[in-house]
């Protein structure tokens, strides 16, 4: 049976549309069933379902207060639902929160660590707390800080504290990982090393799922996608087939792509190596 | 030149509309001056005497009244048991300790009215010696309606007797009032400018995410806030001590015992002092200077300076219940008075009342995010 199974997850990663049945996965590690959500009178969650599969890296995009950051914090368990189900690798959020937030890593979109500790000193800090020990030097040295270990957060470029924050949330050793707007204010050497970075988690077994602005980024990185607006997913598919569709309706771009895009031309003109 | 108007109520606009620059500028030298105004240093001071009343007559009542005089006030006297106001006169919190005897005022009967004076403060003790014997004397004539001839020394004698104080005058009242001051600063500031900047940045958020959460964080803390207290505690009681050359009463070493629980105690207080306002507050900017409000007053109105004795009745009526009062004059009694933590009644009782109160409006205030 384990070959079987291990023979069916691969021929899933290379097909990844042959395991939706109805938007319904094999061995899903994340369940979303009918999340609501309410702030006052707003709807920010009104009504969201979808599946994660394991190992995937699976992309929600939106504008800003569609609803994407509620969503992935009510996964997290750091927030309640109104009504639905959330289940993370068989566990169910509401029931048991604190299970939950020890499989997962978290990064948030604001991120902020004590200015007067050690990148190493704050890496243990955060293993004490899913009761772990981990080698400091070796978390950081995953997002590639090591040569930083005694420096404090204060001192960190924007790329660096990113990848600080991704290391924080590796300490133990998650099933899921979370990133919300990973690279918001990087610039694009950054960006691309924190791409880099994402696969090596995700070739290391972790299933991810991110938040992004940047369909670019999300079309680099992500297996699957969801868009979510006001609320309710309105798509969710590969970003090829999503693609597809829009040009099966006939859909022509304004503007016809050129074989390269600006971004090229600044990492052409100033190089692909980190300024950090 | 109109161009340089607009710009300048723009610019008073910008500058009256910050509160926090007003404070400073305004709200706190105020406070200061008045407060300080109050302390009418270079006035008559009443000296203080305690009284023990054995007569409880009508005679010993107008002697009361007559010692503290009419429109001025003479003498400040506070009514206690002999124990009690012999222990404020030791330990320098009254400069004379009166017991009017059973038979005053009786006619034909000797009465001796015993008078203690601390032996340091020899200007206090010859006003209130005059003081005695002009009333005394004046009430005597008014009362038994005798001839002149007739001598109230027949009547009404004063027996005096000098003891030397324990009190260490202006810096032993000191050092234990700065120590408890600073155990409120800390424990105020530490939230107001830690934790609150934890919360705003996100950092409790964070924390939030992990199985373990943000309590077990917080717990840390506050220990390490605990023992900065207890540090902060000994360190200035002993360098008070040595600098400022006060022999303190901690040579017993179960006083550092006793210190310790009362600094742990004020500690828990002005932290959950600082979760309260910090709650109250909603950010960073607007929970210090509150914290300066709350603290700024009660540094001058507990007596960690100056004892509340200098400071008009109507304060020192309401500024007794405060908890910088109840903290100052527990570690005082214990530094320098030579009380331990079992028999310090109203200092105990005071704090914990004042724990729970600010306990419960904490945790109704405060919110992690």
């Amino acid at each position: 049976m384990p070959a079987l199974y291990s023979r069916l997850e691969d021929l899933l990663s290379k097909h990844p549309e042959a395991g939706q049945v109805n938007n319904t996965l094999i061995d899903p590690v994340i369940i979303a069933n009918d999340i609501r959500k309410k702030y006052e009178d707003i709807d920010a969650v009104n009504g969201i379902s979808f599946q994660v599969r394991r190992g995937e890296i699976f992309g929600m995009l939106g504008p800003n207060g569609a609803g994407k950051t509620t969503t992935v914090e009510i996964l997290e368990g750091m927030r309640n639902a109104d009504s639905g189900e959330a289940v993370i690798d068989g566990i169910n959020v509401k029931k048991d929160p604190t299970a939950v937030k020890s499989i997962i890593g978290v990064q948030l979109q604001q991120n902020a660590f004590f200015d007067n500790l050690k990148l190493s000193e704050i890496v243990g800090m955060y293993a004490q707390l899913y009761e772990t020990k981990v080698d400091p030097i070796e978390v950081l040295s995953r997002v590639g800080l090591e040569g930083r270990k005694n420096s404090k957060y204060a001192q960190l470029s924007g790329g660096q504290k990113q990848r600080l924050s991704i290391a924080v949330a590796l300490v133990n050793d998650p099933v899921i990982l979370f990133l919300d707007e990973p690279t918001t204010g990087l610039d694009p050497q950054a960006r691309r090393q924190v791409w880099a970075l994402v696969k090596k988690i995700r070739d290391d077994g972790a299933t991810i799922v991110l938040t992004t602005h940047y369909m670019e980024e999300a079309e680099e990185l992500c297996d699957r996608i969801a868009v979510i607006e006001s609320g309710k997913i309105i798509a969710i598919d590969t970003p090829n087939a999503l693609i597809d569709q829009l040009l099966a309706t006939g859909f022509k771009p304004e503007k016809r792509l050129r074989e390269a895009t600006l971004d090229d031309v600044f990492l052409n003109l100033t190089g692909r190596d980190l300024r950090d | 030149m109109k161009i340089y108007l607009a710009l300048t109520v723009v610019s008073m606009k910008m500058y009256f509309r910050n509160r926090q620059a007003l404070f400073w500028a305004l709200f706190f030298p105020l406070l200061v001056m008045l407060i300080f105004g109050m302390m009418n240093f270079n006035g008559y001071n009443a000296p203080s005497v305690g009284v023990h009343d054995e007569a409880k007559s009508e005679a010993s009542r107008n002697l009361i009244k007559a010692l503290q005089g009419d429109e001025e006030e003479v003498l400040k006297v506070s009514i206690g048991t002999p124990e009690e106001i012999l222990h404020d006169l030791e330990f320098g919190e009254s400069r004379a300790a009166i017991i009017i005897p059973k038979n005053y005022g009786v006619p034909g009967e000797l009465a001796v009215l015993q008078v203690t004076y601390d032996e340091r403060y020899t200007q206090e003790r010859a006003v209130i010696s005059t003081v005695l014997k002009q009333v005394t004397d004046g009430l005597f004539k008014e009362y038994a309606a005798v001839p002149d001839e007739y001598l109230v020394e027949n009547s009404i004698n004063v027996n005096e007797s000098l003891i030397q104080g324990q009190g260490q005058g202006f810096k032993g009242w000191l050092i234990p009032g700065i120590a408890a001051m600073a155990i409120m600063q800390t424990g105020l500031f530490t939230v107001v400018f830690s934790l609150v900047r934890f919360k705003s940045q996100g950092v409790l958020r964070r924390l939030k995410a992990t199985p373990i959460g943000a309590a077990h964080f917080l717990a840390g803390q506050l220990t390490t806030k605990a023992i900065v207290v207890v540090i902060q505690t000994y360190v200035l009681i002993i360098v008070g001590a040595v600098a400022l050359g006060v022999s303190v009463n901690t040579g017993r070493l179960g006083a550092w015992f006793d210190l310790t629980i009362l600094a742990l105690l004020g500690g828990a207080l002005f932290i959950a002092m600082g979760l309260a306002i910090s709650g109250w507050a909603k950010s960073e900017e607007t929970a210090a200077p509150m914290a300066n409000v709350i603290s700024m007053p009660m540094m001058f109105l507990s007596g960690v300076f100056f004892p509340l004795s200098v400071m008009p009745e109507w304060l020192t009526r309401w500024s007794q219940y405060l908890p910088l009062t109840y903290l100052a004059d527990g570690m005082r009694a214990i530094t320098v008075e030579g009380a331990t933590v079992i028999t310090l009644g109203n200092e105990l009782i005071g704090l914990t009342v004042w724990i729970i109160v600010v306990f419960a409006i904490a945790t109704k205030t405060f919110r992690w995010e």
